[in-house]
């Protein structure tokens, strides 16, 4: 990920100023668990070509801006084509007619993005606009330039912008996965965007690796790796490549877990006898034993507030969530349904732990509010789902199923409704880990 | 103990698979180039320290008339003659993949089979004194697999500690575990993967 994205960006103000105070109002109320989805149409986006022509840069930016808003859940997205008349599109710099937003209004949407791209000198240029159709007036407009390759870059951040206007949060559009994916033999470590799409591997030990987990700040991975033989912590950096070992005790060196404030690992050691959960600096240096039992302890999560950690212990006869304090006092048994749940996740948020378990007969992605109370289970016929990871805005997770075929990556929003595949590759990808917002 | 039935299968099980196993299904090397992995062959590791010629004995005992059969070692049992191995430069050899141990379902604890194919193993150590054996870890791949690591690391442990009990030297015994990331078979159904969760021992140099 040596590329730098120089995409230069000039926020349309002039056109910001024209349309008001349209900025303050919140279009969709996210927070409210009932909230009504926005009807938005994305009409084509227009491509105006010099050089090469066959590119479909317009048919692309169109669909990836689909497949965004698409999977936020917030939307209700209508086809522009189910209109039987064209409806125009504007010039750059213009504001739709009254008779256009009327047509638009015509087909049930509250929204509307127009856009255009352009290729000229070797520079693409995107401009898009989203626009109030019952006010007719402009919400946000933005214009982004760059090279052939960053379309699809242009397209992810102005859908955060849409996002971010009608809600008023920012969408996770700018973000990747990490994962493992078997390789040649073995098990290397992966990066994709958050759609599934540029693919790139990060790892070639020709070994095991497992585990990866983004820095809060997005510039490193933690992950474990059998390279020398044992299962032993690593640090990579993602844009340089400088990869480091930095735990290689006797025996487990695994399931890295970021403080908030990326200062602190914890992890898994089995070094004193029997696997213990530890905190300790990127360096290697101020080692913290947390628990200290002879059940097995194992994969911690950080709470975003960094006071609490959440883990998986067999102390009780079977693997179970609990939650200590962040210096391993007041061990606190989380769940009680079923007899096998592992791996949680502390959601960004805050409000949630998920995990995953064999509840109803298969094993499902499941969550639990810090309390212990609101178990929800989120998954359903999916085959073996494990691993869950949270997105940065915690309304959605990612997790791997093997239903078919795989394992594969696949995304689901938090409440259970909705759900994408994102890998399709045969090879077997599993333990998937959502990176933070990454900015260029 | 609830599992105690479970238990007996996956003995009944356990057996079955070795029996197939010895009949040389060998080992997929799922990855490569493991330093730890590598077996070693089959070869006669260089000689033993040359015990000097009364060894095995500890206490001497007042030796009466006749030498052979003092009948050294309070031994009970199978094991017949300890010294057997007179011309004792090259190790004995041993069948490790026939001694591989079988667990049931997220479980670490010895099952009598295992326990007894620890005794034997004890017993070749013991007759053997440099080999070094590396207790591999292994589970089936349902639930995490973060998990299913810090449990292959209970049941090499389990293994290592039950040898230790025997009298091995710990600096002669090492763990590691691979969780559900070797399996031995496919893990397609129930019989593969109660073949998966098992202990391996392997020789290092």
């Amino acid at each position: 990920m040596k590329k730098y994205f120089d995409i230069l960006v000039w926020a349309l103000t002039l056109l910001l100023l024209s349309a008001g105070f349209s900025w303050g109002k919140v279009y969709i109320d996210i927070t409210s668990p009932s909230f009504r989805k926005l009807p938005i149409a994305i009409a084509p986006f227009e491509a105006s070509l010099t050089a090469s022509g066959e590119m479909k840069l317009g048919e692309r930016a169109t669909d990836i801006l689909t497949h965004d808003l698409d999977l936020t859940g917030f939307f209700a997205l209508i086809d522009p084509k189910s209109s039987g008349e064209k409806i125009g599109q504007t010039s750059p710099g213009k504001v739709p007619e009254t008779e256009d937003f009327r047509r638009w209004a015509n087909l049930g949407t509250e929204a509307l993005i127009l856009g255009q791209v352009t290729y000229q000198d070797r520079s693409l240029t995107l401009e898009a606009r989203l626009y109030d159709v019952v006010k007719k007036e402009l919400i946000v407009g933005k214009r982004y330039r760059g090279e052939i390759t960053d379309l699809s870059r242009m397209v992810h951040r102005f859908a955060d912008e849409v996002v971010l206007a009608l809600t008023g949060e920012p969408g996770f559009f700018q973000t990747k996965i990490v994962y493992v994916s078997k390789s040649g033999g073995g098990k290397e470590i992966f990066l994709m965007d958050f759609d599934g799409r540029n693919v790139s591997q990060l790892t070639r030990h020709q070994s095991i690796c497992i585990s990866p987990r983004f820095s809060p700040d997005g510039t490193k991975i933690a992950f474990t790796s059998y390279k020398s033989g044992n299962p032993d912590l690593y640090l990579k950096y993602v844009g340089g490549g400088e990869e480091r070992r930095i735990a290689n005790y006797p025996g487990l060196n695994i399931t890295p877990s970021w403080s908030p404030d990326g200062q602190r690992l914890a992890l898994t050691l089995s070094k004193d006898g029997n696997s213990e959960i530890y905190t300790m600096r990127l360096d290697g240096s101020g080692l913290a034993r947390l628990t200290n039992h002879p059940a097995i302890d194992v994969s911690p999560s950080w709470s975003p507030d960094g006071r609490r950690i959440a883990f998986v212990s067999d102390r009780g006869g079977g693997p179970q969530i609990y939650v200590m304090n962040a210096d391993g006092q007041n061990v606190q048994r989380l769940t009680f349904q079923g007899s096998y749940n592992t791996h949680p996740s502390w959601s960004p948020r805050g409000d949630r732990i998920a995990f995953d378990a064999s509840a109803g007969g298969g094993y499902n992605i499941c969550t639990i509010r810090p309390d212990g109370a609101d178990y929800r289970v989120l998954t359903d016929n999916l085959g073996r789902c494990e691993s869950p990871s949270w997105s940065p805005d915690g309304r959605h997770l990612v997790f791997s199923g093997n239903s078919q075929g795989g394992p594969h990556i696949y995304m689901i929003n938090a409440e259970g409704t909705q759900i994408k595949r994102l890998t399709f590759q045969n090879g077997g990808d599993t333990n998937p880990y959502w990176s933070p917002r990454i900015q260029d | 103990m609830l599992r105690k039935s479970s238990v007996w299968l996956v003995v009944l099980i356990a057996v079955l698979a070795m029996a197939f196993i010895a009949s040389g299904c060998s080992k997929k090397q799922v990855v490569k180039e493991e330093a730890a992995g590598k077996p070693v062959a089959a070869a006669p590791a260089p000689a033993p320290a040359p015990t000097p010629g009364p060894a095995p004995v500890p206490g001497p005992a007042p030796v009466p008339g006749p030498a052979p059969v003092p009948g050294p070692a309070p031994v009970p049992g199978p094991a017949p003659v300890p010294a057997p191995a007179p011309a004792s430069k090259a190790e004995e050899a041993i069948d490790l993949a026939g001694l591989r141990l079988y667990f049931a379902f997220d479980d670490y604890s010895l099952s009598t089979k295992a326990k007894e194919n620890l005794e034997k193993l004890g017993a070749w150590m013991n007759r053997n004194p440099n080999p070094k054996i590396q207790i591999e870890g292994h589970t089936c791949d349902i639930g995490t697999a973060e998990y299913n690591l810090a449990l292959g690391e209970r049941r090499a442990t389990s293994g290592k500690m039950y040898l230790e009990r025997l009298g091995i030297s710990p600096n002669r015994l090492s763990t590691i575990s691979y969780g559900e990331e070797r399996p031995m078979l496919p893990n397609k159904d129930e019989a593969n993967r109660s073949k998966n969760r098992r202990d391996e021992f392997v020789k290092m140099k």
